[in-house]
């Protein structure tokens, strides 16, 4: 049972209501008699009791390459219905894990599981829940688009009908009579993204889906990525560029020479570093000096100026008082940007932090 | 418990078979095969005092000694090697397939698609022989066709096993040279250890010359599945000499006896492809 004290958006008069997570309730407002609908939140330590089956389970993972060790003891799990990014900079150990999850790989040690079933012992049944884009994804010189989505139907065990409306779902259906060695990178990707979609998997794991593509190949591809996710699909996809998986994740595991630095959600992994948002702040006449106002206010851990504008890093809650200060002060504030802190700095805090 | 899928057995073997009988370079090599063993058996076979069957085979079994291992190796050298370097065989290996339906599948899809060159050509070539010489050979000729598909597929056996082994495309290409060029450096280093060891060529030209060949001499032709090969050809059309060297073999070299030891030329490279290709890091 949870405890709620909720506003009345009409009226502002407070109410206090009961109930369970999820439970949905019908409320009508004492004061001035308006209804809604009031949703207890699902309490996030219930969801994860609830979570005990994972979309993908990685236990110890780890491979060793003669002298390197590509993947160092790996362990997380993707729950089922996330997209989840696998972030970590160039040779990092990202593609060797998911070649590893895939059982492409032989590992030295390790348990992995797709949709429940262990990759080695139920390999037939974890590879027929999961859909691959491979990170160099690549078909037959002399097939065309439909003789290789053909091909790859009949390899999963599905009618060879749902060829054509998939090509045609990645925009491919006027080079469906072309040789696929005629095709361009983007185009080839995308063909990969269409063969992703064969047989409606729960899964599906993309390396680096967007590496290497232009703005409006990589816009289809994000798209993609947030539909099957709404039909309910868990997705896990890599990535060493940041602003890719940043608006597209509900959570993310970096990693760096093949261990997991961090595994959290977007926005726990910037309070957990606790990096500071940044203000741009420009004004007029400023001349690269640092007012005096702002140089004692707590909170602040470092103001730099430049020309008219000056750069503050700060805790958010001194970000007003800042500004007043400087206002008071009589110095005329043109323009305000506030930089949220990005996955970016948390990346190189983390990657220096560890390294 | 291990299963199998025959279907995607046979998806696999379509889709080589669609793939590779596009591919240019075995259009043209097999257009080439093609028009030299028609040409051949008009020159060989049409010209009485030229030779007749004896002069056509020898003719046709050189041709096909050269030019079916060629297809086979441009056919099979990347097809584990060069695929994985591109990156197909990701998304292949990524399906619910098993590696041994995915080994075999295209083991059959590309030995097809290396039938089909001697099949037409000596088909064409045999319908010449046949207006020419006479169809007296005809089954000879017959179990001709069937040894040269029989080379074939054992040289495919060989080459898809280097592709397996061999990591990049590039090795898989010098390992394809090497296994071309096996039959002949064979050929060379048995015919100087018998030199070296007292022989002489001079036993090669006679009857009584080739029965001194001392045992080991004749055992071993087992190391070359060319040689293993042509001696069964001869054997089918009953052939004591080919241009002007004598090739009466002694009598526990037979028929089934070439027959097991290619077979096992062709079961052997494809167990071994198998088990490099299981324990591959693709």
């Amino acid at each position: 049972m949870i405890t709620k004290t909720i506003m009345c958006p009409k009226c502002k008069n407070t109410l206090t209501v009961q109930g369970n997570p999820g439970e949905k309730v019908h409320i009508t407002c004492p004061s001035c008699n308006i209804k809604g609908v009031f949703t207890f939140p699902i309490d996030e330590s219930i969801s994860r009791v609830v979570h005990d089956s994972f979309a993908l389970e990685i236990k110890d993972l780890t491979k060793k390459y003669k002298e390197l060790i590509a993947v160092n003891n790996l362990s997380f799990n993707v729950r089922k219905g996330e997209i989840f990014g696998l972030l970590g900079p160039n040779g990092a150990g990202k593609s060797t894990t998911i070649k590893a999850i895939l059982g492409l790989i032989h590992t030295n040690s390790g348990e992995i599981k797709i949709n429940g079933f262990d990759i080695i012992k139920k390999g037939i049944e974890a590879r027929a829940s999961v859909g691959y884009l491979p990170e160099r994804v690549a078909f037959y010189d002399n097939l065309t688009p439909l003789q290789t989505m053909n091909f790859l139907s009949e390899l999963w065990g599905v009618d060879k009908s749902v060829s054509k409306p998939l090509i045609k779902e990645v925009g491919l259906e006027d080079a469906i009579n072309r040789k696929v060695g005629t095709f361009s990178k983007g185009m080839v990707q995308l063909l990969g993204v269409a063969q992703v979609m064969i047989g409606k998997p729960p899964v599906y794991i993309l390396d680096e889906p967007m590496g290497g593509l232009d703005a409006r190949w990589v816009k289809i591809i994000r798209e993609k990525i947030k539909m099957l996710n709404k039909q309910g699909a868990t997705i896990l996809f890599s990535s060493h560029i940041l602003s890719e998986v940043e608006n597209l994740c509900h959570r993310v595991a970096i990693i760096n020479r093949g261990k997991l630095i961090a595994e959290d959600t977007v926005a726990n992994l910037n309070k957990y570093l606790r990096i500071k948002p940044r203000l741009e702040i420009s004004i007029s006449g400023l001349n690269g000096r640092v007012p005096e106002v702002i140089k004692n206010i707590e909170g602040i851990e470092a103001v730099n100026a430049n020309d008219d504008t000056l750069f503050i890093t700060c805790e958010s809650y001194v970000k007003s008082h800042i500004i007043t200060s400087l206002q008071n002060s009589g110095l005329k504030i043109d323009n305000i940007k506030t930089i949220e802190p990005s996955l970016e700095d948390a990346f190189v805090k983390l990657i220096e932090g560890g390294a | 418990m291990v299963g199998f899928n025959f279907k995607s057995v046979y998806t696999i073997a379509k889709k080589e078979f669609m793939d590779n009988i596009r591919s240019r370079w075995i259009i043209a090599i097999s257009i080439i095969f093609i028009i030299l063993t028609i040409v051949s058996s008009y020159v060989a076979g049409g010209q009485g005092e030229f030779g007749g069957m004896e002069a056509t085979v020898a003719t046709l079994l050189s041709i096909s000694a050269l030019l079916i291992p060629l297809i086979a190796i441009m056919l099979g050298f990347s097809t584990i090697a060069g695929e994985a370097e591109k990156g197909a065989l990701y998304v292949v290996l990524s399906y619910p397939v098993r590696r041994v339906e995915v080994l075999l599948g295209k083991f059959l899809g590309l030995g097809s698609v290396l039938a089909l060159t001697p099949l037409i050509g000596f088909g064409l070539g045999g319908i010449v022989i046949a207006a020419t010489v006479g169809a007296e050979e005809g089954l000879a000729y017959l179990a001709f066709i069937g040894l040269s598909i029989l080379l074939g597929v054992m040289y495919l056996s060989a080459v898809i096993c280097i592709s397996a082994l061999c990591s990049t495309r590039v090795r898989a290409i010098a390992g394809g040279v090497i296994l071309f060029f096996w039959a002949m450096i064979y050929g060379l280093i048995v015919m100087s250890i018998y030199i070296a060891s007292g022989g002489s060529y001079e036993d090669f030209l006679s009857p009584s010359g080739l029965s001194s060949l001392p045992d080991w001499f004749w055992t071993s032709v087992v190391f070359s599945p060319n040689d293993t090969n042509q001696m069964a050809v001869m054997q089918a059309f009953g052939l004591k000499q080919a241009f002007g060297f004598q090739i009466e073999a002694p009598d526990w070299i037979n028929m089934p006896f070439l027959l097991t030891v290619q077979l096992i030329w062709l079961l052997v490279p494809l167990f071994l492809a198998y088990f490099f290709f299981k324990r591959r890091d693709i």
